[in-house]
């Protein structure tokens, strides 16, 4: 093979490629290649069969047919090391480091030398982390990082592979803005250096923005695959869900909207203080509205919401108070916030959302029954699966059943069974926390329904998102949380994508 | 509330001893409104407003002012400080006098003077009722009007609100122990009153029985009036801070503070800081280049709220640490404008504001 035909021959392609589970169909013929040095963004709502497509490429699944070549040669990947011969490195969206390691023996796993050093293996570290521009100390263990640090090793650990292709996996759904502009900027670099990337993300902007190809699936199927020049945010969304969602998700940030007016004071936060991540932070809440909380990470968001919810306790001496309809509260666990009708949706489903064994009928029942006005003291199958009914048919869950395990649905789903376990709790306050973090587009637009609908019952709700198109559709407020407190109030016609981000940064 | 749990809460910091303060958002986030309003009239210590036949009055010091057509010569002038002033329904008015006289001024009683009662020497707001009595809010019962400092640091809660027939000139208690009534409006079969010590407004029957009706305010509440469309205007006059919480949860140094530092330069709130270097720590104002940033805590503030029928705030008008419109004792519609009298900065000035219909 001459030079020339070497680079018009694409560095991988798929060709027919399917997986079947018992007798469904996952991923259906696709054709699918890679050129040298392109960032390719592959999109589709979940379920569409983005993470099979990638998990065959990194060898994690084997496909039921089809044939994958690489450099025109007709390869076999045989499991992960298989892939990482191939030069194909995947970084997870859940990340797969040891959490009582270190960062510097996380990213030197599996290739240590027979005698190791351990002052040099963290110099070597540091400075590859540094190169990365990841501000991230090489002695941590991984355990004491946060999610986007996590991320950032998980995402060193592929670049150091030197790998020919690399996988990212919602790789911006925990990172901050900088953080992505950081990443954004790495992956340019690989790019030049003749690395091909390809980029898994619900966040159509960021497709849109760094990506040089678009491959859209739906339903397991090959819908598209085009220069990313010829789609707009409307066409990718189009051909992800069949139809125009385009201004249920982002109409009323387009136009100027009308706040809903706020109601009584709900809840009060004066002075709260935790440590050096809630800083004396004041806010208020009130009924019938959604207030909108945007920050960083590290901006204490997360955290306040997780003490107001019982979740997390503020400081012992002077943390401040917190009072829910004029009373001064003290939650110690979150079942007594639950008994006075304050819920929290937690930002981590997995962790914190749902039991992934237990099936969607006893998954919402677990939150009836921790209710204020529930009786609890004996378990009612029926009455478990007559509320799963009603809630999966309220919240469009799309299930076989309501006796499937929750693991078994997609993440926009799962997000709705931990909405519909907060919701049988019935909240007079609810807070969410980035309720539609790895959701596909047409599930964000049912859960942006929700939020909004129950608002206009008059409840009280509190929507804390990194994602800002999110925070501008959603809120009658936005309140923009830096360092540890509130530092802005927005209404929604103040409110753009810059005065909001230049609050949260400076 | 055992009194254990009390003790652990005062030594933790919690529930009811927590020091904080509420914050300014909602109907109540920061805007620079009353800083932009034009000034009507430029007085010493003006403080009470009133609409009468006479048209738009405002007290100031021993004097009543007009405001829509100001005169080098005062209306009136009296030989005591005005301390409380409202219009009647008859187009006149009452003067409350700081030793406790009340003066009618045009209308049917122009020329009535009802003596003082040694038990009303602090006369802070007076309101007409609907069957041609008068409402007093007696701030305390030890300290008089110019000394609502002292009263806030004493922690006293001796106020009380008195119904006055003016044809006998006799007086009956409506409710007592209040935390400095300091605002009174009628409504309907209730009186509602603006506690300035408890940052609360509470309704009191006429049999007496008192109930919250709007608690936890940011600021401390002043004087009520009402607006062509019902809807209930609250000045308040000085803000809430948690340095000054926590002085007031501090027995020991406040009776210290009082008994040996000048009350202008207690740690207290006032009408308008930030007028000596004495002044105490300046509660860490924070200046760049000479500037007040408006957002840095301030013992004086300028702050107006609207409230909807259900005593919600809904609007409000400010004047941020680093404003010239402090102070605000009393606040009036009028015309389609908002008057406010800024008693700290020495101004009437008026903002134009349609108010919604109802």
């Amino acid at each position: 093979m001459t030079a020339s035909q070497q680079d018009a021959t694409p560095l991988l392609e798929m060709i027919g490629v399917g997986k079947d589970y018992r007798g469904v169909s996952a991923l259906r013929d696709i054709n699918f290649d890679l050129r040298r040095g392109e960032v390719h963004a592959i999109v589709g709502e979940n379920g569409a069969g983005k993470s099979t497509l990638v998990k065959i490429l990194a060898g994690a699944v084997t496909p039921s047919r089809g044939e994958i070549r690489i450099a025109g040669q007709r390869v076999l990947i045989a499991g992960p090391a298989g892939a990482r011969r191939h030069g194909i490195a995947m970084v997870y969206q859940e990340t797969s480091l040891v959490p009582t390691m270190t960062v510097a023996q996380n990213l030197y796993l599996g290739d240590e030398k027979f005698f190791n050093r351990l002052r040099g293996t963290y110099i070597d570290a540091q400075q590859f982390l540094q190169s990365l521009n990841f501000p991230v100390e090489p002695t941590a263990t991984v355990a004491s990082l946060g999610t986007a640090k996590r991320q950032m090793v998980e995402i060193a650990r592929a670049v150091r592979l030197e790998a020919k292709i690399i996988i990212f996996d919602e790789p911006t759904a925990t990172l901050t803005p900088e953080e992505k502009h950081h990443l954004f900027a790495l992956i340019d670099r690989l790019r030049k250096a003749g690395v091909t990337i390809v980029f898994i993300s619900h966040a159509l902007e960021e497709a849109l923005e760094i990506s040089e190809r678009i491959t859209i699936l739906r339903d397991g199927a090959h819908v598209i695959t085009d220069e990313a020049g010829a789609f707009s945010r409307e066409t990718v969304i189009r051909h992800m869900v069949g139809r125009s969602l385009t201004d249920e998700l982002y109409g009323r940030a387009a136009e100027a909207r009308k706040s809903r007016p706020a109601g009584e004071k709900v809840l009060s936060v004066q002075n709260l203080s935790m440590q050096n991540v809630v800083r004396n932070t004041s806010f208020s809440i009130f009924a019938g509205q959604v207030t909108g909380v945007f920050g960083l990470v590290g901006s204490g968001r997360t955290e306040t919401a997780r003490i107001i919810a019982g979740v997390a306790k503020r400081d012992f001496f002077h943390g401040g108070d917190i009072r829910f309809e004029n009373r001064s509260l003290r939650y110690r666990t979150p079942r007594e916030a639950v008994g006075e009708g304050v819920v929290y949706v937690t930002e981590d489903r997995k962790g914190d959302g749902y039991f992934e064994t237990m099936s969607v009928a006893e998954n919402i029942y677990i939150g009836r029954i921790s209710a204020r006005d529930s009786r609890g003291l004996t378990a009612s199958l029926a009455q478990a699966r007559g509320l799963a009914g009603f809630w999966t048919k309220k919240l469009n869950i799309r299930t076989l059943s309501t006796d499937s395990r929750v693991v078994e649905l997609s993440g926009g789903n799962q997000q709705k069974v931990v909405i519909a376990k907060a919701l049988v709790q019935r909240p007079r306050l609810i807070i969410f926390d980035e309720p539609t973090r790895g959701v596909d587009v047409g599930a964000i637009a049912e859960i942006h329904h929700l939020i909004s609908a129950l608002a206009d019952e008059g409840l009280a709700v509190m929507v804390i998102s990194s994602y800002l198109p999110e925070i501008l559709n959603l809120s009658d407020r936005i309140l923009v949380a830096r360092q540890g407190r509130i530092v802005e109030e927005l209404s929604p016609g103040e409110a753009t994508s810059e005065s909001v981000m230049f609050a949260a940064v400076y | 509330m055992t009194p254990l749990r009390g003790a652990l809460d005062r030594w933790l910091g919690r529930g009811k001893a927590s020091i904080t303060t509420p914050p300014l958002d909602g109907a109540f986030r920061p805007n620079d409104l009353l800083d932009a309003a034009p000034v009507v009239l430029e007085t010493p210590a003006p403080d009470s407003l009133a609409a009468t036949a006479l048209g738009l009055i405002v007290s100031s010091r021993n004097s009543l002012l007009r405001v829509d057509k100001p005169t080098p010569a005062p209306l009136a002038s009296f030989d005591a400080e005005i301390s409380a002033l409202v219009g009647l329904p008859d187009g006149g008015a009452v003067v409350g006098l700081a030793d406790g006289r009340l003066l009618f001024l045009g209308g049917r009683r122009d020329g009535t003077t009802i003596a003082a009662d040694r038990r009303i020497g602090c006369i802070t707001a007076l309101a007409p009722a609907a069957d041609g009595a008068l409402l007093l809010a007696n701030g305390s019962a030890d300290q008089p009007p110019a000394d609502w400092k002292r009263d806030l640091m004493l922690k006293n809660v001796s106020g009380s609100v008195w119904r006055l027939d003016p044809e006998s000139g006799a007086r009956t208690q409506l409710a007592g122990a209040l935390a400095y009534p300091n605002g009174l409006l009628e409504e309907r079969d209730t009186i509602l009153v603006s506690e300035s010590w408890r940052a609360a407004l509470t309704r009191i029957s006429l049999g007496g029985r008192s109930a919250p009706a709007l608690e936890d305010l940011p600021a401390y509440p002043g004087r009520l009036s009402r607006g062509a469309s019902g809807a209930i205007w609250l000045a308040l006059f000085a803000p809430r801070s948690q340095l000054v919480e926590f002085v007031l949860s501090e027995d020991g140094y406040r009776r210290r503070m009082i008994e040996t530092i000048d009350p202008e330069f207690w740690v207290a709130p006032c009408l308008r800081s930030s007028r000596s270097p004495f002044e105490p720590t300046q509660q860490g104002g924070v200046k760049q280049l000479g500037v007040l940033k408006p957002w840095s805590p301030s013992r004086s503030y300028g702050l107006v709220a609207r409230l909807d029928a259900a005593l919600r705030p809904v609007v409000s008008f400010h004047s941020r640490a680093n404003g010239r419109r402090h102070g605000l004792t009393s606040c009036l519609m009028c015309d389609g404008r908002l008057y406010f009298a800024a008693k700290g900065d020495g101004v009437v000035a008026a903002h134009a504001y349609e108010e919604p219909t109802p």
